[in-house]
Parts: structure tokens; C-alpha cells; sequence
């Protein structure tokens, strides 16, 4: 049983992924990443981790694909690829040494990890429990997590400055994102 | 009281060059400040050795300790000097000829723009071989030994606008070099195997350290026998120590920069190149005698190498036209007796020699000073002749000089060459023997020639007026040629028994040399006297009934009874003509090649080769930054690749 | 029970692909996606072996993860939109001024 779904989920997973890069739309590619979180996240629950499977589904599947094909349907940048490549001659190149590390990296995990069925039986049992998690969250790793209370904090600021609008601008340069607000608000 | 008093003999001088280098500006007071501090030196050396001799034989050696120069590990080296007997007669030949040759120099370097100069030079030189002589150690010794060469060769080059003088400078200073090189492992030498340098024992910082002479039968005299290393050491250090005299004193094979050296003043040819500098290498010779009486080897190699210099240099003295050259090539043979003493163990009869050869040579060299002075510069033994009436006190005192040097009784040269010979006869060197009596016989021809060429006969070139030299220069020749008149009397043989002042100079050094006098030998003495008049008579006869013929471009009058082999005297057999071939030649072509070809090519084409390959590496690489972070991610996979493929294929 | 081997094929299998889409998509929007793949790719590489070894770390280290790719996300795409309003283009190609 636990095979058969592995099986569906992890053939779910790899054509979202391909499907992800192969897509021609933006707009497309994110659908595509949304599925294979989703399967990501199945496969999460499979392992035991049900906290884990949630915020996958919420921040990642939620929270982050959702502020992706924000900015993609912002940005209008869904078909920026019909122009020609600069650099064509990298394709090739790009796509044998993609493979090339997919069968390294797969060698070097069939090297490096165990075949035999994993542990089971009543350790299972009690094993990935959200209080366990939270319990080890905040005694062991009590630091890193305020360190990335503080990454977040920094993150929101970094983006509020960076965004922020014609201060530290030139004046031409204030008077065309002026230019762009209002054709933006004509065309709403 | 010996231990400051002595200190002040070599500072006198150095504190005149300081003053003649920084403070004096004019000729006058410069060559009286010079002249006064070399004669205060002299008296001092003069009380210095009276109080020396007041002292018990057994501790007739004051050492003297400034402060510790060296000291790093188990080499303590003492800026120290000493004073005992050998030093005292060093000292005050050092001391007393170059007095006198200070005093002469005022006339003699009259007139010149850089006389100041001259005189901090000479001030410098005698501080130097005055360091020279009263080392108690080899490294002071060899800061003295250089810095009279050093001396030499700025005094040699003195009159640097001659481009002669400057290539004999420097020549001189390079044939030196060789001797030192030796003289420097002799040093490390004597270091790795005594563990000091000091000649004998002495007090630092409440240290004792012990005098490699003085560890000599430690080292040595035990152990002779089946074990070879102790002589081995011997013969090594002392024949290193040779190669340096052969340099300093002009031996074979490394005389050949002595003759070229008489381009600088004469006074300094006196000074340096004949009474002392020179003698420096028979000075420290005799200084390290049981170095080289510990090694039969050594000895041999000192003996034929003094008896060959001595005869060649003597027959290239009989071929010179130049004035000068004459009494450079005869220096180099005298020189060439000295060595040839120390090499039969008469230490004793080499210090005569160089004492009384020293005052001869010294006035011999004045006297042709003198000569050129008031012949206007004139140094061609071809335009001169005749000078006797023009110069009656130069005329006498180089005849007495010229009589010295040939060996007639009972001036000085007498008693010291026939001192060798002596001893050449009682330990058995015949060869030798009759090599050096056959030089002694030459010495007289060439001097007889001398005298004829300059003083007999007629002026052979009148454009010039020839007239006696001033009151300066004068006074010193006369004292000079008392001299050597009487010098010879310090150490005369016992002719008769009884006789109360027979080898004073000898019992003098013998608490040093370790010496016991020499027997008095009536046949060779009569035979050597007998040879040095006649042929003394024959070349003066010779020159003197021929001087029509001497004429400039003309040939010698005894070129038709030798032939060819006139040439090779003429040219001291070609010495330094085979220097010329084979070493200074090969070296320029290898240097020429060296500048046009391998630098050119090889330097700057390397230096130039470097610079294109990092522009047209730096055009290539700048390509590599093309601005595609694609392009980057794609670099960077490739190492991630890299690695992963590391991990997998290399390490299990 | 699925052999953790399984697990971490599978990651490696996504990870290759998100570095191939890196490599070859110009879109700076899809190659944010792929480093997002990426970065998926190892959790459940953490969380296999988690499992493996009856620990509850690499869940954390997970949690971590996904905590930091969020910033990461929202900084990324505000600076995308920065360069967006000044070169008016998504395309990492276009971002090529700084060259040799």
C-alpha cells in the first residue's frame, strides 16, 4: 500500500517537476511547481512528518506559489522567452550536465543510502509527533530559531526598502515610474 | 702602563685621517698633520719598544683589549692588539719609513689639486698596517690586510684621470681578491679546528680564550705519527695561508698587479709597494710560524715558490726601460727572498730582509722619485743619464741604495740576503741555494744598469732641465741612506768570538720565533760580495760604455747577447700575458656574450615573454566574464559535478 | 515500507532537475522556481533520513528550511521587481552589464 502511493506520488512529483522547467508560460511552470509541492508534501506524510506536510501545503504550496504568479501576472513576464537566446550554445551544454548530475547525484544517493527496509514497530508509533518537534524547536534549537525570527524580519525590511519609491532616485527617473503609475491606473 | 700606551700608535694616524678627511682644506697644514702624527707614532713605537724590552724575555707580549667585537656562540673575537718583539720591529719600520715618506711627500705631491686626499689616504694606510701588524687575532689582521688594500688600491688609482692608473687599480685589487678568498678559509679553517682565532691566549670578560698558536701541540704535536689528520690541517690551513701571501706579497703566480701598481705617486710605490704593504704576507707568515712548520708540504711549495719569484722577477727587473719598473720587478724579487726564508724556516733572516729591504727599497724608490721630480715627470730610463751632477744628493744616496740592494759590504742588504743564503747552505737547499745566488748576482746587474742608465753617461733627451729635488725630499733620502748603511748592523754574524753585538735582531724575536742565530758563512759571503761587485761593475760598465746606443725604440745593448730571450724578460715572461689569454679574454667574450646574447634574448625575452603572456591570457580570460549569470550557475555546476564525481569515483 | 533509498533517488532526481531549469530557463521567474525545486529536493532528502534514523532533527532542519526560503522568496522577487522597473524585462540574459 505504502508503495503504491509512493509510486503515484513520486511519478506525480517528477512530471511536475519536468513539466515545470519544459513549460513555456510562467504562468504554467508555477501551476506545474504547485503540483509537485503538493505531491512533495504527500510524500511528507508518508514519512511521518504530518507538521511538516501542513506547512508545506500552507507557506510553500500557500504563501509562496501564490505571491510567485503574483509577480508573474504583475510583471506581465508569463512570454519572455520567444526572443532569441544570446547564448545558445549553452542549451545543450545546460541540459547534458543537467543529466550528468542527475546520474552522479543518483549514484552517489544509491551509494550512500540503505535498501533494507527502515525501522518500524512501536518507535514509529510516537515518531514525528508535532509536540515532539515543538518540544526539540524550542529547547535544542532554541538560538537558530530566533535567528530566523530575525532572517524574517530582516527580509521584510529588505523588501520594503527595496521597493520603496523615489527617494533615493533621480528626478528623470522619478517622473517616468510617475509616467508608469499612471498608465498602470489607466489601464485599471 | 704598555696596554693604552699602545693604542695610541695606530689611532695617532687614524685620528690625521679623520682631520685630513673632514676638517683640513689645505695642502700645507695637511701634510704636516700627516707627517706630525706618523712621527708621533714613531716615537711612541720607540718608547713603546724600550719599555718592552725592560720587561723579562718571558713576557715580552702586552695584549691589549678594546672591547669584544664577535661574540655569537663559541666565536669570541676581541677588538684587541698586542706589542711584542716581532710587532715592535714592525712597528717601527711601519712607523719610521712611513714618516719619512710623509715628510717627502710634502715636496714630492707639491702642487697637486688633491693633495689633501693623498695625505688622509696615507694617514688611513699606516692606521691600517699598523692594524695590520699589532692584530692579536686573524680577523683584525684582516681588516688591516684589506684596508691596506683598499688603501693601496685608492692610492694606486690617485690620479684616476690616467687611464693606466685606474686599470693598474683596479687590477691590483682584483689579483688581491684572490689571495684573500684563501686567506678568509684559511680563517674558517683555523676557526673549525682551534675554535679561536686569537694568535695567543688572552682574557674576555673574565673568559679565557685560548691562542690557536699556543694550541698548536695540543692539536699537533701529540698526535703525530700514523694518524695523518693533524698534518692534513696543518698543510690545508697553511697553504690557504700562502695562497693569501702570494697575493699581498706579489708571489708567483699572482705578482703581475705589483709592476702595473707603480702608476700611482711614487712616494706610495715606497710606502706600500715596497717597504710594507707588501710585506705583510711574510710579516703574517712569519707570525703563523708553527702553522707552517708543522707541514713539510707547505714549506716546500713556500720555498720554490719564493726562490722562483725572486729569480724571475729578477730577470724581468734587468729588461725594463721605465725607472719605476725596475724597482717594482726587484721589490717582487726581493719579496721572492723573503718567502724563500720563511719557506727554509729562517724566519728570523726574512724579518732582516724585510726590514732592511724595507729601508733600501724605500730610499731606492724616493731616489727615482726624486730622479722623475727633477726630470719633469720623466719615468724612460732612455731620456735620462747623466743626472749625476744635475742631482749630487739623490745621486749618492741611490748609489748607496743601489749598493745595499746588490749586496756589497757592509751595507744592509749584505748582512740580511747573505743571512739567507747562510741558511739556505747550513740546512742543505742547495738548489735553492743556487738559484738565489744566481738572483743575488742579477740583482747587481740590474742595479749596475740602473745607476749607468740614469746617472753616468750623456743627457740623452735635453728637454728638460734636470735639478736636485728641495729640502723635503731630500732629508729624507740622507736618512734613508744612513739607514742602510747601518741597519745591517742590528743583526750581523758572529765573524769573530766574543764579538758583543752579533744577532741582536734574532735574540730579539726569539721569545716569537723561536729561533736560535745562524753560523756565519765565510764562502758564501765572500762568493755572494765578490758576485754583487763584479756584476754590479758589468752592468754599470756595460750601460755606461754602450749609452750611445740606448735611445728610444732602439734595442738594448745586451739584446745581442741574449736574443730572443730579452723579449720574454721584457715582458716578465709573458705573465701577464697568459692572464690575458686565458682568463681575462675568455671572460670578456663570455661576458660580451652573456650581455648581447642571453640578456637580450634570454632576460628580456623572458621578462618581456612574461608580460605578453599575461596580456594575451588576461584578453583571453576577460572573455570568461561574459555577464550571463546563466553562465556562471553553469561553471558552478560543473564543480559540483566535479566534486560529486570525486566522491564517487575516488573516495570509498 | 518504502526503502529510504527510494527517497533520496527521488531527490536527486528533483534536484537535477531544478539545476537543469537553472541552467537553460531565462525567465528569472521560472529559474527562481527551480531553485525552489531545489531546495525541496533536500527536504525530503532531511526527512527520509530522519526517518531512517529515528530522528526528529532533520524535521526541524526542514522547518528551517522552509522558514528561510520564504524570506528568501519575498527578498528575491522584490529585488526581480526592482530590476524589472529599471531594465523592464525578466530575463536573466538581459542582466548582463557587468562583464569583462
Amino acid at each position: 500500500m505504502d508503495t503504491l502511493i509512493f509510486i503515484i506520488t513520486a511519478a506525480i512529483a517528477l512530471i511536475g517537476a519536468v513539466a515545470m522547467v519544459v513549460a513555456r508560460n510562467a504562468i504554467h511552470s508555477a501551476l506545474f511547481l504547485l503540483l509537485n509541492f503538493g505531491a512533495v508534501a504527500v510524500l511528507f506524510l508518508l514519512l511521518y512528518s504530518p507538521f511538516l506536510f501542513a506547512i508545506q501545503l500552507t507557506v510553500y504550496a500557500g504563501a509562496i506559489m501564490v505571491l510567485f504568479l503574483f509577480v508573474v501576472m504583475l510583471l506581465g513576464a508569463e512570454r519572455i522567452e520567444d526572443a532569441p537566446d544570446q547564448i545558445a550554445w549553452q542549451r545543450p551544454l545546460g541540459i547534458g550536465l543537467g543529466v550528468v548530475l542527475m546520474l552522479v547525484a543518483m549514484a552517489t544517493a544509491l551509494r550512500a543510502s540503505a535498501f533494507a527496509p527502515p525501522p518500524g514497530g512501536e518507535a514509529l508509533a510516537t515518531f514525528g509527533d508535532p509536540a515532539a518537534l515543538a518540544a526539540l524547536l524550542f529547547t535544542h534549537y532554541l538560538l537558530p530559531f530566533q535567528i530566523t525570527g530575525i532572517i524574517l524580519l530582516v527580509a521584510v525590511i529588505g523588501v520594503v526598502v527595496l521597493n520603496q519609491r523615489g527617494r533615493h532616485r533621480s528626478e528623470e527617473a522619478g517622473r517616468e515610474d510617475a509616467r508608469t503609475r499612471r498608465r498602470e491606473d489607466a489601464r485599471r | 702602563m704598555l696596554t693604552w700606551l699602545i693604542w695610541f700608535i695606530p689611532l695617532l694616524p687614524f685620528v690625521g685621517f679623520l682631520l685630513n678627511l673632514f676638517v683640513i682644506r689645505q695642502e700645507r697644514q695637511a701634510g704636516m698633520l700627516a707627517s706630525a702624527t706618523v712621527v708621533a707614532s714613531f716615537v711612541l713605537a720607540l718608547v713603546a719598544t724600550v719599555l718592552l724590552a725592560g720587561l723579562p724575555e718571558a713576557e715580552r707580549r702586552v695584549q691589549s683589549m678594546a672591547w669584544e667585537w664577535i661574540a655569537t656562540g663559541s666565536l669570541s673575537v676581541p677588538f684587541a692588539i698586542m706589542f711584542d718583539p716581532l710587532t715592535a720591529v714592525m712597528v717601527l719600520l711601519v712607523t719610521g719609513v712611513g714618516a719619512l715618506i710623509h715628510i717627502y711627500s710634502i715636496g714630492y705631491m707639491h702642487g697637486d689639486p688633491r693633495v689633501v686626499r693623498y695625505f688622509a689616504y696615507l694617514n688611513l694606510f699606516v692606521t691600517m698596517m699598523l692594524f695590520l701588524v699589532m692584530a692579536n687575532n686573524l680577523l683584525l689582521l684582516f681588516l688591516g690586510w684589506e684596508g691596506v688594500g683598499l688603501c693601496s688600491f685608492l692610492l694606486i688609482g690617485f690620479w684616476f684621470e690616467r687611464k693606466e692608473a685606474a686599470a693598474a687599480a683596479v687590477k691590483a685589487f682584483v689579483v688581491n681578491r684572490i689571495g684573500d678568498a684563501a686567506f678568509i678559509l684559511a680563517m674558517l679553517a683555523v676557526f673549525s679546528n682551534f675554535g679561536t682565532l686569537n694568535f695567543y691566549g688572552m682574557e674576555i670578560n673574565g673568559r679565557w680564550v685560548p691562542g690557536f698558536l699556543e694550541r698548536m701541540p695540543e692539536i699537533f704535536g701529540l698526535r703525530f705519527g700514523p694518524d695523518w689528520q693533524p698534518i692534513a690541517i696543518a698543510t690545508g690551513i697553511s697553504f690557504l695561508l700562502l695562497i693569501g701571501a702570494t697575493g699581498k706579497s706579489a708571489q708567483l703566480p699572482l705578482f703581475v698587479w705589483l709592476p702595473d701598481a707603480m702608476a700611482g705617486p711614487t712616494p706610495v710605490s715606497a710606502l706600500i709597494h715596497a717597504a710594507t704593504m707588501v710585506t705583510a704576507g711574510v710579516y703574517m707568515m712569519a707570525r703563523t710560524e708553527q702553522l707552517f712548520a708543522a707541514s713539510p708540504a707547505t714549506q716546500s711549495w713556500v720555498v720554490w715558490i719564493g726562490t722562483f719569484t725572486a729569480f724571475i722577477a729578477a730577470t724581468a727587473a734587468i729588461a725594463q726601460w721605465d725607472i719605476k719598473r725596475v724597482l717594482a720587478y726587484s721589490t717582487v724579487s726581493q719579496l721572492g727572498f723573503m718567502v724563500a726564508a720563511c719557506g727554509m724556516g729562517a724566519y728570523a733572516a726574512a724579518i732582516f730582509h724585510l726590514l732592511t729591504h724595507g729601508i733600501f727599497k724605500a730610499l731606492l724608490f724616493l731616489g727615482s722619485g726624486s730622479v722623475i721630480h727633477g726630470t719633469h715627470e720623466t719615468q724612460d730610463m732612455r731620456k735620462m743619464g747623466g743626472l749625476r751632477t744635475a742631482m749630487p744628493t739623490t745621486f749618492w744616496t741611490y748609489m748607496v741604495g743601489a749598493a745595499a740592494l746588490a749586496g756589497v759590504v757592509p751595507l744592509a742588504g749584505f748582512w740580511s740576503k747573505d743571512e739567507i743564503l747562510a741558511h739556505a747552505a747550513a740546512y742543505g737547499y742547495w738548489p735553492q741555494l743556487a738559484i738565489l745566488f744566481l738572483t743575488s748576482l742579477l740583482t747587481a746587474f740590474y742595479m749596475g744598469r740602473q745607476v749607468a742608465l740614469i746617472f753616468y753617461g750623456e743627457q740623452r733627451d735635453n728637454h728638460y732641465h734636470p735639478h736636485e729635488s728641495g729640502q723635503t725630499m731630500r732629508v729624507p733620502l740622507i736618512i734613508l741612506a744612513i739607514g742602510a748603511i747601518v741597519a745591517g748592523f742590528m743583526n750581523i754574524p758572529t765573524l769573530f768570538s766574543g764579538m758583543p753585538a752579533a744577532h741582536l735582531l734574532t735574540d730579539w724575536l726569539q721569545p716569537v720565533l723561536h729561533e736560535e742565530a745562524g753560523k756565519f758563512n765565510l764562502v758564501v759571503a765572500i762568493l755572494a760580495t765578490a758576485g754583487a761587485v763584479g756584476m754590479g761593475y758589468l752592468g754599470w760598465w756595460a750601460y755606461t760604455s754602450n749609452a750611445a746606443k740606448v735611445k728610444v725604440g732602439g734595442l738594448d745593448p745586451a739584446y745581442r747577447y741574449t736574443g730572443d730571450i730579452w723579449d720574454g724578460m721584457q715582458e716578465a715572461w709573458y705573465v701577464d700575458l697568459a692572464y690575458n689569454r686565458m682568463v681575462v679574454a675568455p671572460f670578456r667574450s663570455f661576458s660580451a656574450t652573456l650581455a648581447n646574447v642571453f640578456d637580450k634574448q634570454g632576460i628580456d625575452g623572458m621578462v618581456n615573454g612574461v608580460g605578453r603572456v599575461f596580456t594575451w591570457a588576461a584578453t583571453e580570460v576577460r572573455m570568461l566574464q561574459n555577464g550571463y549569470v546563466r553562465t556562471y550557475a553553469l561553471v558552478f555546476t560543473m564543480g559540483a559535478v566535479l566534486v560529486l564525481s570525486f566522491m564517487l569515483f575516488v573516495t570509498r | 515500507m518504502v526503502p529510504t533509498a527510494y527517497y533520496i533517488l527521488l531527490s536527486a532526481a528533483l534536484f537535477a532537475i531544478g539545476v537543469l531549469g537553472v541552467l537553460v530557463r531565462r525567465n528569472a521567474l521560472v529559474v527562481f522556481m527551480s531553485v525552489e525545486l531545489m531546495l525541496n529536493a533536500a527536504n525530503l532528502a532531511f526527512v527520509a533520513f530522519a526517518r531512517e534514523r529515528l530522528s526528529v532533527d532533520g524535521q526541524v532542519l526542514v522547518f528551517f528550511v522552509i522558514t528561510v526560503a520564504a524570506a528568501e522568496v519575498a527578498v528575491g522577487l522584490a529585488l526581480l521587481v526592482a530590476i524589472f522597473r529599471s531594465k523592464r524585462t525578466a530575463d536573466v540574459d538581459e542582466v548582463s552589464v557587468l562583464k569583462g
